[in-house]
């Protein structure tokens, strides 16, 4: 008797959020099963992969000094590579420039930024600020009044940052990515506060906020799962929003991916040791239920583009 | 106008409420969900509340506010009027929230209170008869001869045996002493009081003559805050006197924990329990005073207080109730005599507490089951007592599941910067209007406002939701046209009372600290609800009836609670108040013993589930942490509400604003 896989079919679907306009735009979510249980339903969009492009990156370990050369200095032409070169589905700029402990760059210099990279690639943008509550509002206004019309997603919207935020998106049509401490009442909360305020529920994104492995990993992996069955099983609304994991920025700052071979030979190559932490993070979390990922080396990408492809 | 009541029509709201004949005006504007402005709690100083009497007959308390010739035209303040026929009042304009045209559609539609009435008491309970724990038997007897030469005690014994059938009694060592000179300058002819219950028959008094027509006994509520009495003649049933007074013990801490502490280090049990004794005591000669009757008619007491206070009454050593794994002394009381505790109110008076069920869990909750009459219905009940600690009992005449949850004191006024007991001049009525962000409120005693109670506050609460000037997570909207919203450096503050019209001179506000800490609260108390649910499989919408106790459960309002999330939206006519059902318990036990044993019943059914050990309370606590409630589902009224004013609001800016 030939096996059957067992099929549990979900009364729930995620949104298909549109990520970008025109031609330049794609879509993300919009499954009706867990991460790959592709016998039990739709998976109409594969899980995107961005790239993470800062406007002023600082100085970086040596694999991605590497991986980058001439473009790090440039955010324009990091984000090209990153489309033409490594394939991506969406470039994730963070405008790091605008941190009030650092450079503190004007709102608008950001939003210019952000408008040069918009035009000149042909996949959607995504802008992150710092986390500074007072400053990522001022940014995120000024960023969705310079790209009106192009849809891109705004973030991270907190809750005591959420009206400015969305009020801006909801003004000139932008999407936002909701941004809350690894909890899943927390994250349906508010998504609540900004559909309330006039936000489409198909313009949010969720950001549960990402753990790398070894720091806080399993917190994030078991919040994304809950929120995929809330939404999937419970047909919970307010948890159908598509999942996004900002991996690229943690993976990259744990001890294991940026300590040189001097100070830890034992552990090897410290280039493949880099790529594997944040390779391992992006595995983890797609079987979590990430429909978005946000990643740095371009050999991750690589890696989680054909592990996604395999899965498919 | 029949009974006394009489109709008030609103205008142009065009909605009615009965009330009584006599009744504050403005309070009747309250009850049928009127607004009138009205800043001062009642107070008549502000001036603001005026209203038209178009048709019927007022009587107008003079003030500076309203002239001769104003009154003369109709016009009334409404916190100064009373209602002594059928009305028809219109709110004048600037009396009025923004917008008409919403209630000019409005149906007449009658305003419908939830208090239990005294009938549905009857039907919850079952038949039983006044038949006292402790009971006096009249008895005259044969004197001893040198045939019959059975001694004082056993031909007492013999005469109850005989008379009454009742046997196995022992006789008290102080009434034995008595016995012999007090049976022969009778005349062989006495009334003898016994303790008569299921475990124990003792003779506790001896009198001469017959006394059987003379019995009352005392029924107490020692809660952590207020303690409650009332005195009850044995004969009738009928209360002959009520008083109340605060627990004296609050000077060494609000709640039990502290009192706890106090208790353990040096003599601080012993002080704790002189100190309730001389609360009880005074509360004992207000009741005697009163009612007129004599101490030696008392005889009995019943007590019904959570665990530690009925550790702390009977100076039981409370320590391990506050360390884990939480153990009390003792759950079931013998009958102790008043005069060990300190209370000598006549010789051989004896005290009853009602038993506990565990440390957070006490004879309150058990009293509290037995007045409901939760263990004599077929119907899936949820029996909820909120002070400072919530108490939650889930389920029928089959089975009871008991939990508890540390709401802290933010529904008593504790940690809340103008909270306070709901005595003189607390703001116990919020209604805040959906425009214009005015308050309207109502003060304890119509007094000028001091500070709010709890029910003020879940009011506050719901209507600055209501109103949007605060959202889901109880955060104001700074930019709201109004500036009665302030932003100051500790966060931001709703003013409810302005200095001027407050008693204390200083504004009445309501802090985002504040909203915070009731939020903690409320999410206590429905995050251990489903809890006490989940544990059984079921769901709120299973809960046939919601009975409510506790000390604001007079002046809450159901809706205003269940728009909050601190009770589940299970239909207002599904929910219930209760008033004091400790109270009622300990009254009902010392009617009945028949009723008290019912208590040790209940206390042994109750099964006790202990939250801080369960890995689900916390998710469902955050999940509460939001007005309503994260799942606006289980709210299925509010969001009809919500949806409601918000199409309101929708409507007037686009119409007027």
């Amino acid at each position: 008797m030939a096996f059957n896989l067992p099929v549990d079919t979900a009364k729930g679907k995620i949104r298909e959020v549109v990520l970008g306009s025109g031609d330049k735009s794609r879509k993300v979510g919009g499954e009706n099963i867990l991460p790959f249980h592709t016998w039990e339903g739709e998976m109409p969009n594969r899980p995107l992969l961005a790239a993470e492009v800062l406007d002023e990156p600082g100085e970086l370990v040596p694999a991605l000094e590497k991986a980058l050369g001439e473009v790090k200095g440039d955010p324009v032409t990091w984000a090209k590579k990153a489309q033409d070169e490594w394939g991506v589905d969406a470039i994730a700029l963070f405008l790091t420039s605008t941190d009030p402990k650092g450079t503190d760059a004007p709102a608008d210099a950001a939003a210019e930024t952000v408008a040069k990279v918009a035009e000149a690639v042909n996949i959607p943008v995504i802008v992150y600020g710092t986390e500074d509550l007072e400053k990522d509002a001022e940014v995120m206004k000024a960023v969705a009044t310079r790209v009106e019309g192009m849809n891109v997603v705004l973030g991270p919207a907190k809750e005591e940052n959420h009206k400015t935020i969305g009020a801006a998106a909801i003004g000139y049509k932008q999407d936002v990515a909701a941004m809350t401490p690894i909890d899943v009442n927390l994250a349906k909360q508010l998504n609540i506060l900004l559909t309330n305020l006039g936000m489409e529920a198909d313009r949010l994104i969720i950001d549960p906020t990402t753990g790398a492995l070894g720091y806080g990993l399993e917190y994030t992996y078991s919040v994304m799962e809950r929120l995929k069955i809330a939404a999937l099983y419970q047909d919970d609304s307010m948890t159908q929003m598509p999942l996004l994991a900002n991996i690229g920025q943690q993976a990259w700052k744990t001890k294991e991916a940026k300590s040189s071979e001097d100070e830890y030979p034992e552990w090897g190559d410290p280039e493949k040791r880099g790529i594997m932490w944040e390779a391992l993070t992006a595995t983890s979390l797609l079987m979590a239920g990430a429909d978005l990922l946000i990643l740095r080396h371009p050999e991750s990408i690589r890696l989680m583009k054909k592990l996604i492809a395999d899965l498919s | 106008m029949e009974d006394g009541r009489v109709r008030i029509l609103f205008l142009p709201e065009n909605r009615y409420i009965t009330v009584d004949r006599g009744e504050n005006l403005l309070k009747a504007a309250m009850l049928a969900d009127v607004h009138v402005n009205a800043s001062c709690g009642g107070a008549g100083s502000c001036g603001k509340c005026r209203v038209v009497v178009e048709k019927g007959e007022v009587e107008r308390e003079p003030n500076p506010k309203l002239s001769e010739a104003e009154a003369a035209q109709g016009f009334a303040l409404a916190c100064r009027t009373r209602v002594l026929s059928d009305l028809e009042v219109r709110i004048p304009l600037e009396s009025r929230i923004g917008d008409k045209r919403f209630f000019e559609r409005a149906e007449p539609q009658p305003a419908v209170g939830h208090l239990l009435s005294a009938d549905e008491w009857e039907k919850r309970l079952p038949a039983w008869e006044p038949d006292p724990p402790v009971r006096k038997v009249h008895l005259k007897l044969n004197p001893p001869t040198l045939d019959d030469n059975t001694a004082d005690a056993e031909r007492v014994k013999r005469g109850l045996a005989v008379q009454e059938g009742i046997r196995d009694v022992v006789i008290d060592y102080r009434a034995l002493q008595r016995l012999p000179n007090l049976l022969r300058q009778s005349g062989w002819d006495i009334t003898v009081t016994l303790i008569n219950t299921e475990e124990e028959r003792r003779v506790v008094r001896v009198e001469q003559g017959d006394t059987t027509g003379r019995q009352s006994a005392i029924a107490i509520d020692v809660g952590t805050t207020t303690i409650s009495a009332e005195l009850l003649d044995l004969k009738s049933g009928e209360v002959l006197a009520r008083a109340s007074d605060y627990n004296a013990q609050v000077a060494f801490g609000e709640d039990v924990i502290t009192r706890i502490i106090y208790a353990t280090k040096g003599t601080g049990l012993a002080k704790l329990q002189s100190v309730v004794t001389g609360t009880i005591w005074n509360l004992i000669v207000s009741l005697v005073e009163k009612s007129g009757v004599e101490y030696g008619d008392i005889t009995h007491l019943v007590v019904a207080g959570n665990t530690t206070m009925t550790h702390l009454l009977l100076e039981l050593n409370p320590r391990y109730i506050r360390e884990e794994p939480y153990i009390p002394s003792a759950t079931f009381f013998p009958w102790t005599k008043a005069s060990e505790l300190g209370l000598r109110i006549a010789p051989g008076v004896y005290l009853y507490p009602i038993p506990c069920v565990a440390s957070y869990v006490g004879g309150d909750i058990t009293a509290g089951i037995l007045a409901s009459g939760v263990f004599n219905t077929d119907k899936l009940t949820l029996y909820i007592d909120i002070g400072t600690n919530g108490e939650m009992v889930l389920g029928n005449r089959e089975w009871l599941l008991a939990c508890s949850c540390s709401a802290g004191p933010a529904f008593e006024g504790g940690g809340v910067k103008h909270g306070m007991r709901a005595t003189r001049g607390a703001i116990e009525q919020v209604r805040i209007d959906k425009f214009n962000y005015e308050p309207m409120i109502i003060t304890v005693e119509n007094h000028k406002p001091v500070g709010i109670c709890g029910s003020g506050l879940i009011d506050a609460l719901a209507e600055l939701f209501l109103a949007g000037v605060i959202n889901e997570k109880g955060k104001f909207e700074r930019d709201l046209p109004t500036d009665r919203v302030r932003v100051t450096e500790n966060g931001a503050e709703y003013v409810l009372v302005r200095a001027e019209d407050s008693a204390t001179r200083r504004d009445i506000v309501i802090t985002e600290v504040d909203i915070d800490n009731l939020m903690r609260a409320k999410a206590a108390v429905y995050a251990g609800i489903e809890i006490l649910l989940s544990s059984m499989d079921m769901e709120v919408g299973m809960v046939e009836e919601l009975l409510m106790a506790g000390a604001f459960g007079r002046y809450l309002e159901i809706d205003k609670a269940v728009t909050i999330g601190l009770l589940p939206d299970i239909g207002y006519d599904r929910i219930k108040f209760v008033g004091n059902g400790s109270l009622l318990g300990a009254h009902l036990a010392a009617l009945s013993r028949g009723m008290l044993s019912r208590t040790q019943d209940i206390a042994r059914q109750m099964t006790y589930l202990e939250l801080s050990k369960n890995p689900d309370f916390m998710e469902k606590y955050v999940s509460a942490l939001f007005f309503p409630h994260t799942d606006l589902d289980a709210f299925p009224r509010v969001r009809e509400e919500l949806e409601r004013i918000r199409s309101e609001r929708k409507l007037y800016s686009e119409g007027g604003g």
